[in-house]
């Protein structure tokens, strides 16, 4: 939001979540809201990250660990299954990496440049050792 | 279960702090969140016995401490309803925090301030310190001079508060003692009537509509502080002066009482005059009628409106004037008086020439006698007839041992 | 009463909608967000929320953003639970004047605070909530230590802990203190509900908050945070600290029903030693020199003795 003069905003600081009327915010999807500029939701942390996660869905059992566990509302997950991460939002943490249960994990740490193909295509195998 | 309405008489012997609890019964305020502190307590205690026999609908929040009981008419405003409490004092003191918080967060709310001292030395009597403590809380500040006034202001500072053009909390200052506790005839309105003039409230940015969430309280460091700053003080400067004349002038028709923002009285011809605030305006009022038969044409200004400062009012007011004083009933810690800045503020770059002269009185509740005021206009009358300022220009009045004079 | 959000298993709570916003300004593994999520969706209601001054506040209401989709309020350090308990006495005033918006809503009054704003400078803000006994609830974030001002010592953090108004150094293991016993005084209010809580154990967690949601009163909750900056280890192993310090039993999890009925909700198959809860943190980093080990030990009785305590008060049903 731009840094408007003195006389251009709300009286007050007071922010609103959503533009207009929303009748039923915990039954409404994030996709289906109609956040105002001022909700966090349309700003972006993407640099605030040195490595992100990969998923690889390949492994996932949808337990949702990840969903439970990310701080940051970044796995998202629709009908009970995890279908990605919400890349504006994730700070990079690697405590979706962490809590993952699969073997191989479904989920990884990589470097914040690295090709997310290249990064599945090479993905580690079961390990054994454990 | 509905509540009774209350059968007044036109004119009931009231003192101010229940002629200020009947106000806010009559107001319907919906949260009350107080805390007791003498002077102020039988406000509390009034409203208290009220709800206790169902002439009150609203919540009666008796919290653990006034920076509590502001904070929770702020949580209350914020939740989007009518809110009023009372202070004096310490108390006062012990919300100055969440008093700039109300007002940077423009939360109508509507607070009756008993005035009293501040310690040390510890003192439960009336002075203004504690009404300087928050003349730069962003409130807006009313003076009641007697119990008829803390009665009426009230209902004026609810209208003038939660106007939505102005959304800005307001103080209902009341003398400690010599207004709370004097019992005077009060006219009253009917319970009708005061309600029909404050109305129902209209709430605006309120927590309970849960169909449009709100923020309220943000953090905003150097790139969004100053403008909201700027704001604040612009809606003081711009809005709230025409929407007090706004409640006055409806006010008037109501009751036929009138207010002004500068209250003058004898001042059409004076030549020398007092300005003050609280129950000293009433007194200085006496003792100029007396001076003029002694042919001294004194006059007296009172401040009705503190805050916004009625800046031009007062330049008006005192326009013609030989020599003023400027009376300030706190200890000023190494200044001039508010009052003799503020006036002399308002007189700078205009073309009185004016002679002022602060005078420090009254502390911790001690008595303004009718001989100090005589004193003091027959200085005035000396220093207009010099064309110049014959004593220092701060002086205390009514205390023991040799005299205080500076600057 | 409005109906309970159901929650069988993790599947199922992750089809919840969130009402708190990523974007926020929260460091990265930051546990105070992990537990906001599992308290807001624990609840389809509306939600009334405030916090205190502190990491959670600054960090979600920095303007002109605002990380909730719920009304929320900040005020200051010390009072969001009067706050939250104004607007509760406005909810209900407006209930028996007939005046809100929309009657048929069972909104849920929430406040929350760090463990400074609430062992410390709140501390009397919020014994006054819990005595008037609003039908609210405050949630501690307890990291215990001052997070938001840079790591300094509040009545939470705990003995041999550095803080950086109570630094290890050459003659000191850092913090003198014990932690202040908050859930007990909590329940001491005998209020409804008191119970202590931790992220991990979300089923725990959120039976516990839906449990306090339906309760008509006060509820006190105390939250483990662990700070990956302040307790100092990787942002990447919150949960793990989260597991040790529950595992450990340094964060027993139990609740106080009444001031009374005292029950242990976790019992840890494979109780981890004191000293791996300690060893996995930077601010107890210095108490593994020869100098200060026997803190080590004093830990371990410290923590089994307060064991004992709760499972004594369990059985004592008083």
């Amino acid at each position: 939001m731009a840094n408007t003069g003195w006389d251009e905003f709300e009286i007050g600081a007071m922010l609103r979540s959503f533009d207009g009327k929303i009748d039923d915010i915990a039954g409404t999807l994030q996709e289906d809201r109609a956040y105002s500029p001022n909700n966090s939701f349309v700003a972006s942390v993407a640099d605030w990250r040195i490595e992100k996660p990969v998923f690889n869905k390949d492994f996932c059992i949808d337990c949702q660990f990840c969903w439970i566990y990310c701080p940051d509302i970044s796995i998202i997950s629709r009908d009970k299954k995890m279908i990605g991460i919400d890349m504006d939002h994730c700070k990079g943490c690697g405590i979706c990496v962490e809590v993952c249960p699969t073997n191989p994990k479904s989920l990884l740490m990589f470097p914040e440049q690295a090709d997310e193909e290249t990064e599945l295509a090479n993905w580690p195998a079961k390990d054994e050792e454990n | 279960m509905a509540f009774d309405k209350m059968e007044l008489r036109d004119i009931e012997v009231w003192d101010g702090n229940f002629a200020a609890a009947q106000a806010l019964r009559q107001a319907q305020v919906d949260v009350v969140a107080a805390y007791p502190i003498t002077p102020s307590t039988p406000i509390v205690e009034g409203y208290a016995k009220f709800k206790s026999d169902n002439y009150v609908e609203g919540e009666f929040v008796m919290v653990e401490s006034e920076h509590a009981a502001m904070s929770g008419c702020i949580g209350a405003a914020a939740a989007g309803g009518r809110v009023a409490t009372a202070t004096s004092s310490q108390g006062f003191a012990l919300m100055v925090e969440t008093l700039y918080q109300a007002a940077g967060m423009r939360l109508p709310i509507v607070l009756n301030v008993v005035n009293r001292a501040l310690a040390a030395p510890l003192n439960v009597n009336g002075d203004h310190s504690d009404m300087y403590l928050g003349r730069d809380s962003g409130w807006i500040q009313f003076d009641a001079y007697c119990p008829q006034e803390a009665y009426d202001l009230n209902f004026i500072a609810f209208k003038v508060s939660e106007d939505h053009d102005v959304r800005i909390p307001a103080v209902v200052n009341q003398d400690g003692f010599m207004t709370s506790h004097t019992a005077q005839g009060v006219h009253t309105l009917t319970d009708d009537d005061a309600y029909g003039f404050v109305g129902t409230y209209k709430p605006m940015n309120d927590m309970l509509d849960f169909e449009h969430p709100v923020t309220h309280g943000v953090q905003t460091e150097e790139d969004w502080h100053f403008e909201h700053k700027a704001r604040q003080h612009n809606d003081m400067m711009t809005i709230v002066p025409g929407k007090i004349e706004e409640a006055f002038a409806a006010f008037e028709k109501l009751t036929g009482r009138k207010y002004n923002k500068v209250e003058c009285y004898d001042m059409d011809d004076a030549d020398v005059a007092v300005v003050c605030m609280g129950t000293s305006v009433e007194t200085a009022r006496e003792v100029a009628k007396e001076m003029r038969e002694e042919g001294i044409k004194a006059g007296v200004v009172g401040i009705r409106v503190l805050r916004p400062f009625p800046f031009f009012e007062i330049a008006k007011a005192l326009k013609d004037v030989k020599a003023v004083a400027a009376l300030d009933r706190s200890a000023p810690g190494g200044a001039a008086g508010m009052l003799f800045n503020e006036i002399a503020g308002s007189l700078f770059n205009t073309d009185s020439k004016m002679l002022l002269s602060g005078y420090i009185y009254g502390l911790g509740g001690r008595d303004l006698t009718k001989a100090h005021l005589v004193d003091l206009y027959k200085e005035l009358q000396a220093n207009a007839d010099a064309g110049k300022v014959l004593t220092k220009q701060q002086q205390f009045i009514g205390v023991r041992g040799p005299k205080l004079a500076y600057l | 009463m409005s109906e309970m959000k159901k929650i069988k298993n993790l599947k199922e709570f992750s089809t919840s909608a969130d009402r708190f916003e990523g974007a926020n300004l929260l460091c990265p593994g930051c546990a105070h967000s992990i537990i906001v999520r599992e308290v807001l969706n624990a609840t389809n209601d509306d939600l009334v929320l405030a916090a205190s001054t502190g990491c959670l506040e600054v960090c979600t209401a920095v303007y002109p953003y605002t990380s909730w989709d719920a009304s929320w309020i900040h005020i200051g350090f010390e009072n969001s639970s009067t706050a939250v308990a104004g607007a509760e006495a406005m909810y209900n005033a407006l209930k028996t004047k007939g005046r809100l918006k929309q009657p048929d809503r069972n909104p849920k009054f929430v406040a929350f605070g760090g463990d400074g704003a609430s062992y410390d400078i709140g501390f009397q803000w919020i014994s006054g909530c819990m005595e008037r006994n609003h039908n609210m609830m405050y949630i501690v974030l307890d990291n215990e230590v001052y997070a938001n001002t840079g790591g300094q010592r509040s009545s939470s953090t705990p003995i041999g802990s550095s803080a950086t108004t109570s630094p290890a150094g050459s003659i000191s293991y850092g913090e003198k203190m014990n932690k202040k016993d908050m859930m007990g005084i909590m329940a001491a209010h005998n209020i409804p509900y008191t119970a202590q809580v931790a992220p991990n154990k979300w089923k725990d967690m959120v039976k516990k908050i839906q449990k306090g949601f339906a309760t008509e009163g006060a509820v006190f909750i105390n939250a483990v945070s662990p700070c990956t900056t302040e307790w100092k280890f990787d942002p990447k192993d919150t949960m793990h600290l989260t597991d040790l310090s529950t595992d450990s039993l340094v964060f027993p999890l139990y609740e106080v029903i009444n001031g009374k009925e005292w029950n242990i909700t976790y019992r840890p198959k494979n109780v981890v030693p004191v000293e791996e809860y300690l060893a996995a943190q930077g601010r107890f980093k210095h108490l593994f020199k020869d100098q200060y080990k026997h803190m080590i030990k004093e830990w371990q009785e410290r923590v089994d003795a307060n064991w004992e305590y709760l499972n004594r008060r369990e059985e004592a049903r008083v």
